[in-house]
């Protein structure tokens, strides 16, 4: 998943990207509002972890542009403002959760793959295809019950491919949704990652759709 | 009962001890001035009866002396009557008037026989003092001078200036009463301004107002702009303070964050036993940060006074921002909330409570939480209840203590319910627990109404 960090405090802005790379995300981060707000704008992202007090834009105002230009990703608010007349105008401005300062590295987490999942309609934290099982809360793959281990972009294809399942999903956005913004993008790893994704799972569960893209189903 | 050191007692001494010197000083002068009026009335008259006297005086060719006609004025012939005249010799009294009856009286020798009308003070009969005026008198034909004496008794002046001051020293009390109830009057009139000013400051101590308010007389009015200046001074720098304060505890959260993920991280790197230590070192950070935060907040809305607000938008806005962060939990809400109801408050500090018990409800409850409302006179009861196990009563009590928590795998500080009687408090409200009739807990949470 590709996730935008928008916190002006560098050291919990690495703190954060560091533990999100580690469960397997590709991770943005943003200094302050306006970056933020540009970022969130023109990027895909699959969800945004928000701090209020910015530097230049305010985090309430980038959040109310976001929603007012149809952006939908889902937002956590990340702040030290923790009043609950503060948690209404972040939740009314369109925030999906909030999250006060100071909290736990895995609340935060637990809390963005939940919020990941319910924007792709999942009800459980376990996505399944065909005895390929992720588990979005510990990163863990496994098939028909042995674990598989993959790396950090072979995850992310498989982790999209899986909230989307049965649905067409074209190369350029998979590589929109694996690759952080700064990386050099290469569209040919993508079927690179796809074949030995194949070749880990052992199961057809990936299909190539010719000139478009590819889609997780079940086999028929 | 006036004290001792008061404006009011100094303004009424001042005027009293005014009063009295300058009416003891006018009655005093008014007393000798009309002693003398009646002298100088009883001497002319006296110089009068002199005048005739002498006029009448005569000597006979026998060398006897006589009055060719007696004296008008009876007084002269009732004897000690107070009224008397003599005429002497060379060698003493000649002629003298009846009302003398036996006695002489002594006039001092005259130093010029001017032909001038002296006086004297001389001793008359029964020793009484006497006012007298004497001339010498010379007739044709006669070998020497006369000395003639008319007097009356000084009791006449001494009673007529005795009976003056007694009216006058009566008059002046009257003046004097009539002047301290003036004064009095003034006074109170006069420090009306400061009972105001009074009553003004202690309506802004207890909150009522925040400024004095209103015209005052000039010269008050720089002392009533000062005390405004003042208290908005003070207001700013209580203001910065708290701003600050606010500054200082959100300013530490972020570097907490990064200190508690850091601690994971030790964690993780296998020192387990100090990483446990400082987090519960972190946590307690926190929840100072947090409960103190809260008072700061809670004593900040205190200082507006008269602060209404609608119960029902806020636990709409409340059960909204719930709902969400909720939303994978399948939560009824049953909110029953008169449209009417008023908190006599901070909105802030409203939805502060109704979130804190609302988000517990949220937690612990299986499907439902409800939310209504009571009112009684100018107290509102505002009851949260949940399905969820509940708290049993022993716990209850505890449950309301800075940081008590019973289940570590809910997410929370333990704080909520403790900033919510502190908040409570404040607004001389209170918060219950109790069973719901859902299953759960019940909150009961009552506050002034508007």
């Amino acid at each position: 998943m590709r996730i935008l960090i928008v916190e002006d405090d560098p050291v919990l802005s690495r703190q954060l990207a560091g533990t999100l790379s580690r469960a397997g995300d590709a991770v943005d981060c943003a200094g302050d509002g306006e970056q933020g707000h540009f970022l969130g704008d023109t990027e895909p992202y699959d969800a945004v972890v928000l701090d209020l007090g910015l530097p230049r834009l305010d985090g309430i105002t980038v959040l109310k542009r976001w929603r007012a230009a149809g952006r939908t990703m889902p937002v956590l608010i990340l702040t030290a403002r923790g009043s609950w007349a503060e948690k209404v105008r972040g939740i009314d401005a369109g925030a999906d959760d909030y999250l006060a300062k100071p909290f736990q590295m895995e609340e935060l987490l637990a809390r963005l793959r939940a919020l990941i999942r319910r924007a792709h309609g999942h009800a459980t934290t376990e996505l399944t295809c065909d005895g390929v099982t992720l588990d979005t809360r510990s990163g863990k793959v496994t098939v028909n019950g042995s674990p598989v281990d993959l790396s950090a972009h072979e995850y992310r294809v498989l982790g999209y491919l899986m909230h989307h399942k049965g649905q067409l999903v074209s190369r350029s956005e998979l590589i929109e949704h694996i690759y952080a913004q700064d990386f050099d993008r290469d569209s040919n790893t993508i079927e690179v990652f796809v074949a030995r994704l194949r070749r880990k799972l052992g199961v057809s569960v990936i299909r190539t759709v010719r000139g478009l893209g590819y889609r997780l189903e079940e086999p028929s | 009962m006036i004290a001792l050191n008061s404006l009011r007692l100094r303004l009424l001494a001042g005027a009293v001890i005014w009063i009295l010197l300058a009416l003891a000083a006018a009655g005093t002068l008014l007393s000798a001035l009309f002693r003398a009026h009646v002298e100088r009335r009883l001497e002319a008259e006296l110089t009068i009866q002199l005048e005739q006297i002498a006029a009448a005086l005569e000597r006979r060719g026998t060398g006897e002396l006589i009055l060719t006609h007696q004296l008008s004025d009876p007084r002269f012939r009732k004897p000690y009557s107070g009224f008397y005249w003599q005429v002497d010799g060379a060698e003493g009294p000649i002629l003298r008037s009846r009302s003398l009856w036996d006695v002489s009286l002594r006039v001092p020798a005259e130093a010029s026989a001017d032909g001038g009308v002296h006086r004297h003070r001389i001793a008359g009969p029964d020793r009484k003092r006497l006012i007298a005026l004497e001339r010498t008198v010379t007739l044709p034909d006669a070998p020497g001078a006369y000395r003639v004496v008319a007097a009356t008794d000084e009791a006449e002046l001494t009673a007529a200036a005795a009976a003056f001051t007694r009216t006058l020293a009566l008059s002046l009390g009257v003046l004097a009463l009539a002047l301290f109830g003036a004064v009095a009057i003034q006074v109170r009139v006069g420090l009306r301004p400061l009972h105001r000013l009074r009553a003004g400051v202690a309506a802004i101590r207890t909150g009522r107002i925040k400024r004095l308010e209103g015209r005052f007389p000039t010269e008050t009015q720089p002392l009533v702009e000062d005390l405004n200046a003042l208290l908005q001074r003070n207001e700013e720098i209580v203001a910065r303070g708290r701003i600050q304060a606010g500054n200082l505890a959100h300013g530490l959260k972020t570097p907490l964050s990064i200190l508690a993920n850091e601690v994971d991280r030790l964690a993780d790197d296998g020192a387990p036993r100090p990483a446990a230590s400082m987090r519960g070192q972190i946590a307690t950070m926190r929840q100072q940060i947090d409960y103190h935060l809260a008072r700061a907040r809670a004593a900040a809305s205190l200082d507006v006074p008269g602060a209404r607000v609608l119960v029902a938008p806020s636990v709409a806005a409340i059960q909204r921002t719930l709902a969400r962060l909720y939303a994978d939990r399948d939560l009824q809400f049953a909110i029953e909330i008169p449209a009417d109801h008023v908190f006599h408050g901070e909105q802030q500090d409203l939805e502060e409570m109704l979130g804190n018990l609302m988000d517990n409800a949220c937690k612990w409850a299986r499907h439902q939480v409800a939310a209504t409302s009571r009112r009684d006179n100018d107290r509102l009861t505002i009851t949260i209840e949940d399905d969820g196990p509940g708290l049993p009563a022993e716990q209850q009590a505890f449950a309301l203590a800075p940081g008590a928590r019973f289940d570590e795998n809910v997410p929370g500080t333990g704080l909520g319910l403790a900033i919510v009687r502190d908040l409570a408090s404040l607004y001389s409200g209170s918060i219950a627990l109790g069973s719901s009739r859902l299953g759960g807990l019940r909150a009961e949470l009552t506050l002034p109404a508007g």
